[in-house]
């Protein structure tokens, strides 16, 4: 049995190179140079359209796609923006949140640990960085006949961008970015 | 006559009233978001983003 979900799975593979093809065409797919064999793919997206930032975005395949674990927040795809790079914004929003909830352990409290909503960080390659946490666990789908591909987590990203900017801009509330039932 | 900057605004409005209403939403092949009402209105393809909670 080979190590690669893409040569476990051809079938899958093709799945998921169609689905991105039809529904993000501009969206190139790649493999990291690191020696871990990961696929990738890598575009830019702007999904508040006019007026919004175009973000440009990396969603890389665990090894172990379609499969996740209960803590494994956002799946088997993770989903990194190249630009702009999302440590450096919650760098900046972080001494702003202190302000606003009294300490970084307020901030930790309220869920905002890391300086924005729904995010999480890990090593990739030599730096730490922050990805988007684009669905809880148990909704993202790795079963025998269904799984989260890249083109949904892809459209799961894009809606949380959407949630950022829009948080960022102060048309919606703390609570809508942490709590909505979105 | 409405301007562009109000339709944008007008927008944005209806988008953040979308995610407060846990409205679904689609994604066209630029990424961008718009609630399903729109996205059929220019008949354009998109992805639905699938119901569940962001993490």
């Amino acid at each position: 049995m080979a190590y690669y979900w893409y040569e476990n799975d051809p079938e899958l593979y093709k799945a998921e190179v169609l689905a991105m093809r039809k529904f993000f065409p501009s969206f190139q797919i790649g493999q990291l140079q690191d020696g871990s064999g990961r696929l990738y793919w890598r575009g830019k997206v702007q999904p508040l359209g006019e007026g919004g930032m175009v973000w440009d975005l990396m969603l890389i395949y665990k090894n172990n796609h379609p499969h996740a674990g209960q803590d494994e927040y956002g799946g088997s795809i993770q989903i990194l923006p190249i630009s702009p790079r999302l440590k450096d914004i919650a760098q900046k929003m972080m001494p702003l949140l202190e302000q606003t909830y009294g300490s970084y352990d307020a901030c930790v409290k309220r869920g905002f640990g890391l300086g924005l909503p729904h995010i999480y960080r890990s090593n990739f390659g030599r730096n730490e960085e922050y990805f988007i946490c684009t669905a809880d666990p148990k909704y993202f789908k790795s079963g025998q006949s269904r799984s989260t591909s890249a083109a949904s987590s892809l459209s799961w990203a894009c809606k949380w961008i959407m949630l950022c900017e829009m948080w960022l801009n102060g048309e919606i509330s703390d609570d809508v970015a942490l709590e909505g039932n979105y | 006559m409405e301007n562009n900057n109000d339709v944008v605004a007008a927008r944005r409005r209806a988008l953040a009233e979308a995610l407060r209403q846990g409205d679904p939403v689609v994604v066209s092949p630029s990424g961008e978001v718009a609630t399903r009402e729109e996205m059929q209105d220019e008949g354009l393809t998109a992805i639905q983003v699938p119901d569940g909670k962001l993490a």
